[in-house]
């Protein structure tokens, strides 16, 4: 009896304290919420932080900090996702560990604006750039994002293996190749056929990164712009067709099935196992990492369907920040014109800016990977070709999931394991297991 | 003078410093050991118990809460045939890296139980791997086994492979048989030590008489060691199982896929249950966290259970070979006893009672004489 009445009497401190340490935690997490004032010297912050995962042009920073006297503290993360998940965990927990400014990819951009009071509306710049990347930045006509790069789609292919194959010889005859003005999808994947025919390796990395090309063109994909509801896949005709047009290549065996981020990516490149990889803009830097040493690599000014963007960035600033008046400052000073035309520079990035895209540091740079081509030039001319299509069609909430389960199936095609047939069925058995509530 | 004034004092006081050591004793060793259970309290049992509520509503990271809905999250979990898939994976994984890392391990200790030059070098490198990051682990075996790694191209030049990708990463067997490996390859020298150390607490005589019945290197482990370290092999199987269910990094960074990671293959090759509840709460786009909740309990009763078939299965496997031993017992107190007089006799102090314990001990009638022979040793310490 004694030794339970002190075990009850110990059980209650150490509940006690959990309570309390609890309670101190809690207490950390207030504040924020306010809606942005004006920058002044009263509310200046000594420093600010921006969360990214690529480098920042040094001159870019040393600018700011010199007119301001604000030290900027680059929270740097390994890749995108890594940001992702740190975001959206500081988002679910009331802005802990967040940054004065966040990059935001677009793919998960939905994802984060799911509540738009969680970001600070930012002030309209007008003329800054393309219409579309500010209509993409914006959530219920107010502007959350502040665009950087994006991403215009283009071919890279290797010049050296397609003369091999007696097909092009350069960058005229590949887009010639694979339809001229005038191509499809349809007749790009027919080139891809032509070229497996006469060669041992294949035309293409993969089929999943052409695929989600063509299915970003499409204007309402997978999901009802009126409700946001998922379309029933098995109903989805369109997509069903551009599914079973890009399986079907892939059963015909024109690519090696490995994507960009896979083991064996880097090593496909350096055993010359492909000829064209699609590329946006900021992918050539990585192509150029991963074919180091490997000669022949152009980029193909001609694209199926005219154009496309995939990916590009937002500078957004999070309204639980204790300075976003400032941040919002920042925000703008890392995606003005000159900012862009830096990080052109240093990562090779393609602006969004109007005035840095014209700008002829872009345009006329010489890249010594590709040949001495202007890759910025080429990239320039496929955004202006692509137009506000590029811009892709509406992306509710499950648009990046269902894109996922749809590109997994053309993965099963080309691993050989599924006909086209089987792994459309999969998929659909796939999304119809999820139990969305569709909106047909 | 002393005793008249306590019996002066009608009611003894108790002074503050009286109290304050007695709370001491009392309450002091509470707190000293408090860290432990406030910290498992907060960061263990609180979100165990927290794992129910959620499991039990409508639940998504950014919202919050939602709705009530009762076990209808457990029921949508068992009805999606990706759990099921992911459960067989799971096992699968499970067998293809527990297995070879039960008999690797113990094949290790069994060598680093013996008299070996530069014993703790070696003791120590079968731990090195254990010291490597998983993620690490994941992405080097995820090199071997791509398409120009170590073993692919070696295979296709035996003739073994024809197809010109590796079936590593498409075939679900051979993806399974290859994350099975990593976890071998972890695991191994980790459970190695520990069984070291059970057979390093076996009796030496054991062998010895072992040696002189004539048993092999073999028959002894066997018969002696396998049944001697039985309780720790028990623990590093059910360690083993429970941790080789939870099989996630392998899993996730195996093939690269993606710059995140990727979810296990296309056809969900590879796809184990953590991975399954990670990319249902917390991955790119399901944000269904009341699901995974109810993953998580699904499958902590699945390690339950299967941690008790393994504890019976593992107890049955070592209680059924101890019978050999009990003979062997038998057999020990009669070799220790003729090792003693061998040892004795060169001492030259012949006396009958030393020779009628050899004696008795040749005929094969053990106890009193077993008493006398403690007699003997207890007067030789006195």
């Amino acid at each position: 009896m004694r030794i339970n009445r002190q075990f009850g009497a110990a059980a209650a401190t150490c509940a006690v304290a959990a309570l309390t340490l609890t309670a101190c935690g809690n207490g950390g997490g207030g504040g924020g919420g306010e809606s942005a004032g004006e920058a002044s010297e009263d509310n200046k912050p000594a420093e600010l932080s921006v969360a990214a995962w690529m480098d920042f042009p040094q001159e870019l920073l040393d600018e700011f900090e010199e007119e301001h006297g604000i030290e900027i503290v680059v929270n740097s993360f390994a890749d995108g996702a890594s940001a992702q998940t740190v975001l959206r965990n500081g988002l679910s927990a009331d802005g802990a560990g967040l940054s004065d400014v966040h990059l935001v990819e677009l793919d998960w951009w939905t994802e984060m604006m799911a509540v738009p009071e969680d970001w600070v509306e930012l002030p309209e710049v007008p003329d800054r750039w393309v219409d579309w990347k500010v209509s993409q930045g914006s959530v219920d006509g107010m502007i959350t994002g502040y665009g950087t790069d994006i991403g215009p789609l283009g071919i890279a292919f290797n010049q050296d293996m397609t003369t091999q194959a007696g097909l092009a010889t350069d960058p005229e005859s590949f887009g010639e190749l694979i339809g001229g003005e005038d191509a499809t999808w349809q007749s790009f994947l027919d080139a891809g056929r032509e070229y497996v025919a006469v060669n041992d390796n294949y035309f293409i990395d993969s089929l999943t990164n052409a695929f989600q090309a063509a299915i970003n063109l499409l204007p309402a994909a997978f999901e009802d712009p009126e409700s946001g509801r998922p379309y029933d896949l098995a109903e989805n005709t369109e997509v069903k067709d551009l599914f079973l047009m890009f399986a079907q290549a892939a059963e015909d065996d024109i690519s090696a099935g490995i994507a960009i981020g896979h083991n064996d990516w880097g090593a496909g490149f350096q055993n010359r196992q492909w000829a064209t990889v699609v590329t946006p803009a900021w992918m050539t830097g990585i192509i150029a990492d991963n074919a180091d040493g490997i000669e022949g690599w152009r980029i193909a000014s001609t694209f199926p369907e005219g154009g496309g963007n995939w990916g590009g960035s937002f500078f957004a600033v999070p309204a639980t920040g204790e300075n976003t008046e400032w941040a919002v400052r920042l925000a703008d000073h890392l995606t003005s014109a000159d900012a862009a035309v830096a990080w052109f520079n240093t990562t090779g990035q393609f602006p969004s800016q109007l005035e840095a895209m014209s700008s002829p540091e872009i345009a006329e740079a010489e890249n010594e990977f590709y040949g001495g081509q202007t890759v910025g030039q080429i990239y320039g001319d496929l955004a202006a070709a692509a137009g506000d299509s590029a811009a892709g069609g509406f992306r509710g909430e499950n648009f990046a999931g269902i894109q996922t389960l749809v590109t997994d199936g053309i993965r099963l095609v080309e691993s050989g394991s599924a006909t086209p047939e089987q792994a459309w069925e999969s998929v659909v058995a796939d999304f119809d297991a999820l139990g969305f509530e569709t909106a047909n | 003078m002393a005793s008249e004034t306590a019996a002066a004092r009608p009611a003894r006081r108790v002074g503050w410093g009286q109290r304050l050591s007695r709370w001491d004793i009392k309450v002091s060793p509470y707190l000293y050991i408090s860290p432990f259970f406030i910290l498992f309290a907060i960061f263990g049992a609180f979100p165990l118990l927290f794992n129910v509520v959620v499991a039990m509503h409508e639940w998504h990271r950014r919202a919050g809460m939602g709705e009530f809905v009762g076990l209808d999250n457990f029921v949508w979990v068992l009805r999606q045939p990706l759990f099921w898939r992911s459960l067989e994976n799971t096992f699968s994984i499970f067998l293809w890296g527990g297995v070879p890392q039960l008999v690797l391990s113990l094949l290790i200790a069994a060598v680093l139980d013996q008299n070996l030059r530069a014993r703790t070098f070696w003791r120590m490198s079968v731990l090195i791997p254990f010291v490597v990051m998983p993620v690490a682990t994941a992405m080097i075996f995820g090199q071997v086994f791509g398409q120009f790694g170590l073993l692919v191209p070696n295979l296709q030049d035996l003739g073994l492979l024809t197809h010109t990708d590796s079936p590593f990463f498409q075939d679900r067997l051979l993806s399974h048989i290859a994350i099975g490996s990593m976890v071998t390859f972890r695991w191994t020298g980790y459970n190695a030590l520990i069984l070291l150390a059970a057979m390093q607490a076996v009796p030496r005589e054991l062998y010895e008489a072992a040696t002189v019945d004539g048993a092999s290197r073999v028959r002894q482990f066997f018969s002696v060691t396998i049944p001697s370290i039985r309780a720790t092999l028990i623990f590093v199987v059910l360690t083993m199982t429970i941790g080789g269910l939870q099989v996630f990094d392998e899993a996730r960074m195996y093939d690269g896929g993606g710059t995140g990671g990727g979810r296990g293959g296309a056809d969900n090759q590879w796809t184990t249950v953590v991975l399954y509840l990670y990319d249902l709460g917390f991955g790119d786009w399901q944000d269904r966290l009341g699901q995974a909740a109810a993953v998580g309990w699904i499958f902590a009763f699945v390690i339950g259970i299967f941690s008790v078939i393994n504890f019976l299965i593992t107890r049955s496997i070592s209680s059924s070979s101890t019978a050999p031993v009990r003979v062997s017992r038998a057999r020990r107190k009669a070799t220790i006893a003729r090792l003693r007089d061998a040892a004795a006799e060169p001492g030259a102090m012949p006396d009958d009672a030393h020779d009628d314990a050899h004696d008795d001990a040749h005929d094969g009638v053990p106890g009193s004489d077993g008493a006398a022979d403690l007699d003997l040793t207890k007067g030789a310490k006195r």
